[in-house]
């Protein structure tokens, strides 16, 4: 009775909607029963089961047989059910052949053991191992067979399905891989080695090596390079500041550019000073390093470090005996000069002495100037001796009893209000040298100490031993050996370091005009290297002084010359020929030679001298210079006249006697007059020489 | 059905989903034909998942299919199914309720 009512209760959509469910149910029926559809899907108590029909699985098939590796299904006991074409392939056989058969027919002794292992291994999802296959051509192919249970229904026998990889090209690839690992390994070694000996290298040449990594700014240094900054213990973690402070405050600002300057110009080198750690020395090191970049950006900068210190000193050392040498020459140069003049002044005051009538007046006025020619002659000795030009009388002494010979004049010499102190040596020492010029270069440094100590003081001379090895030898200029100290210490105002650094120089003086003449310690050091020996000294301002004479030790004693006796001019008779460019030098001579009762012919050249022997002049002396322009100096003339008139003695003066060894190769017995000769001089010589002959 | 008209289609997104097994020549096709109904009538409002009911097959329990390949459309409402593999594209249109665009009424 409702029912009319419920049915036009359903409203129009609803009618419409359970309409389009029915088409659909009509139409999936339809899809069904004209095979429109692949699978159908089932509920049951175990989930939805998908039921494929017709070939709806042919695409897996055909993937499986299409693909590269093989692919079996396997009985329990290794029987095979199916495999693909690959398999087939692999194992050299045609496929019907295979299905039915083991799978162990393809495996060999021990490889079936490997194989029955993995079938009961753990039954878990999957398992795999690598076996050997070898196929019916005979070859061996290595293979990862992997296997998993496949479990199709709860009915059905147990079936597992295998997939076979073949490993052949993968194993080249791992062999070629080896090979490859090991040419780099050896090339790893090979580096190893170079760098090892790139390392025994650097040690050799004491250099420490350096390597700024400029993105995060971090130094790392060899243990070399810490020990040449006197780091100990390797602090870690250097920065560029780190490295900058251990150059003095003076030297940062500019290590600092030349680091940054690196960055452009690809590499960095320089000397600076540090102060190093340990010790607080200051030492000179060299830097030297090469920029590297990445992309155009500095990222670092590598290099090696060492100390040249040593370099420095000896190059200094160089530097200072290459002026000194200079110097030496110019010097030399004014002295023959020098000489000149004062012979000339000297001889001609001898010669005024015998013409003019004497006063009380003139006699005076020529002392005077005798006097100042001979001041005059004591200093141009000491510029010789600067110069090494002077000739030295070099005999063996013995320096203690040499000192004892003069303390007396050392007292003399430096005053009431300096106290004088000798330190005899323990043994006695002897020594290869001029006695006179020791004398001398004592006395200098003795006045040197008094003229440093105004207020008195203490001044001591002492003579010790030092043995110098090569590397402290070559440090002085000189040979290693056993050296006699005469040194003498004094404790006066001292000196600064540029001020030592120019004592040497003649002329150099720190004194009033008058006082000084800067030659002192010329002589000093001149008269020292001429020896074969050096000057040390050692100052401090405001402490005291102490200069050494180093002097090469002698080993035997010989026998002391004898001094001769206060010397008077002797007359003579004959003729002299007098060489001699310079034509006041010559007048000078020949007027002295004729005041001595000697007649006398002029040369100005040595040619001019041959020319009047070869004309037959009689001739009974040659008295000439030694140095003079022109073809034949004085030894040229020597040497000519041995030839052609051998007969004639000969008789050489010089300003200086450079050419010592030229002359020790000629005839011995050759005389040489030292200018400025006074008369006596002159005639001691020429009458020495004309007996020796006679 | 209701009216076809041109200028008629409903407004919104349509959420669908098509059940295949695998690879098969039909579900290819059915995933084919799918993608082209959907570029030509629905370009830019539309949102299609497929569904291999091998991989999962629970996925079919919810919306309760019994054969593949099918399609479902899940919105608009109401739910439809379309089994087959699509090639029938004036059934599939019908089913998804929406009129072939740019051509007449019939092919
Ligand atoms: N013992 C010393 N103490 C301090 N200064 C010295 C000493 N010896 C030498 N000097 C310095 O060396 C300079 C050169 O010395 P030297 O060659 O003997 O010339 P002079 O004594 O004529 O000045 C001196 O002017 C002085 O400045
Ligand atoms: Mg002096």
């Amino acid at each position: 009775m409702n029912r009319p009512s419920e049915f036009s209760s359903i409203e129009h959509s609803q009618l419409i909607e359970l309409q389009d469910r029915l088409r659909e149910a009509e139409e999936t029926l339809d899809a069904i029963r004209n095979g429109e559809v692949d699978a159908l899907v089932v509920g049951g108590p175990s989930g939805q089961q998908v039921y494929t029909l017709e070939n709806a699985d042919r695409p897996y098939r055909v993937l499986i047989e299409q693909m590269q590796e093989g692919a079996v299904t396997l009985s329990e006991d290794g029987v095979m059910l199916y495999c693909n074409q690959r398999f087939a392939a692999l194992v050299g056989a045609d496929r019907q052949t295979l299905i039915g058969e083991s799978i162990e027919r393809f495996l060999a002794g021990e490889e079936i053991f490997a194989f029955r292992r993995l079938m009961t291994l753990d039954r878990g999802f999957g398992r795999s191992a690598e076996l050997s296959l070898l196929a019916s051509n005979g070859l061996v192919v290595p293979v990862n067979m992997s296997i998993a249970d496949l479990e199709v229904d709860e009915q059905m026998p147990k079936v597992l399905c295998g997939v076979i990889t073949d490993l052949t090209r993968s194993r080249e690839r791992s062999h070629e891989l080896a090979a490859a690992n090991l040419r780099l390994a050896r090339e790893i070694d090979e580096r190893r080695r170079v760098e090892d000996s790139l390392q025994l290298a650097l040690d050799a040449a004491e250099m420490g090596h350096w390597d700024l990594d400029l993105l995060n700014n971090t130094l790392t240094r060899s243990t070399r390079h810490d020990q040449i900054f006197g780091q100990v213990n390797g602090v870690k973690g250097w920065g560029l500041l780190t490295m900058l402070s251990q150059f003095v405050p003076d030297d940062r600002n500019a290590v600092n550019e030349e680091f940054l300057r690196a960055e452009s110009s690809g590499s960095v080198e320089f000397e600076r000073r540090i102060h190093r750690l340990n010790d607080g020395a200051v030492r000179w090191v060299q830097v030297k390093g090469r920029t590297f970049y990445l992309n155009d950006k500095a990222i670092r900068i590598s290099g090696v470090v060492s100390d040249v210190t040593e370099r420095r000193q000896v190059e200094e050392q160089l530097r200072q005996s290459q002026k000194m040498e200079a110097i030496g020459k110019l010097t030399g140069g004014i002295a023959h000069d020098f000489n000149n003049l004062l012979m000339v002044i000297g001889g001609s005051l001898d010669m005024l002495d015998q013409r003019v009538a004497k006063n009380e007046k003139i006699t005076r006025y020529l002392t005077a100037a005798r006097h100042g020619v001979e001041r005059g002659a004591t200093l141009n000795q000491q510029l010789l001796a600067f110069s090494r030009r002077q000739d030295l009388r070099a005999e063996t002494i013995c320096i203690d009893d040499l000192i004892n010979t003069f303390a007396n004049l050392l007292d003399r010499a430096v005053g009431e209000a300096v106290t004088v102190k000798i330190e005899a040596a323990p043994e006695l020492w002897y020594c290869r040298t001029d006695a006179h010029q020791l004398e001398t270069a004592i006395l200098n440094l003795a006045i040197n100490a008094r003229d440093a100590m105004p207020q008195g003081g203490t001044l001591t001379l002492k003579t010790t031993i030092r043995m110098l090895d090569v590397q402290a030898a070559t440090a002085n200029g000189a040979s290693a050996g056993d050296y006699v100290a005469v040194s003498v210490a004094d404790t006066g105002v001292g000196m600064t370091p540029d001020v030592i650094e120019r004592v040497f120089e003649p002329f150099f003086t720190t004194k009033e005009v008058g006082k000084g003449t800067g030659l002192g310690l010329s002589q000093v050091y001149g008269f020292a290297r001429q020896s074969g020996g050096f000057v040390s000294i050692e100052s401090c301002p405001g402490i005291g002084t102490t200069v050494s004479i180093h002097l090469p030790r002698a080993t035997s004693l010989e026998a002391t010359e004898v001094v001769a006796d206060t010397p008077v001019e002797v007359r003579g008779k004959g003729i002299v020929l007098v060489v001699e460019d310079d034509s006041d030098v010559r007048a000078v001579a020949s007027s002295l030679l004729e005041d001595l009762g000697y007649s006398v012919l002029e040369a100005e050249t040595g040619s001019e001298a041959m020319k009047l022997m070869d004309r037959g002049e009689r001739i009974d002396l040659v008295f000439t210079d030694v140095i003079m322009p022109g073809e034949m100096n004085g030894i040229d003339l020597v040497r000519a006249m041995k030839i052609k008139h051998a007969g004639i003695p000969v008789l050489l003066t010089s300003g200086y006697t450079a050419q010592r060894i030229a002359m020790a190769e000629m005839a011995e017995g050759l005389q040489l007059l030292r200018k400025p000769y006074t008369q006596v001089d002159l005639s001691l010589a020429v009458r020495s020489v004309m007996k020796d002959q006679a | 059905m209701t009216d076809h008209n041109d200028s008629d289609l409903p407004e919104g997104q349509y959420k669908l989903r098509l059940f295949i097994t695998g690879s098969t020549p039909r579900s290819t096709r059915a995933i084919e034909n799918m993608r082209r109904i959907c570029a030509e009538n629905l370009e830019g409002r539309y949102d299609l998942e497929v569904v291999d009911v091998y991989q999962d097959p629970e996925a079919t329990k919810d919306l309760q299919i019994i054969a593949t390949p099918t399609l479902v459309k899940i919105l608009p409402e109401p739910l439809r199914r379309i089994i087959g593999d699509l090639s029938d594209r004036e059934r599939v249109l019908a089913g998804l309720d929406i009129a072939p665009l740019g051509k007449g009424d019939h092919e």
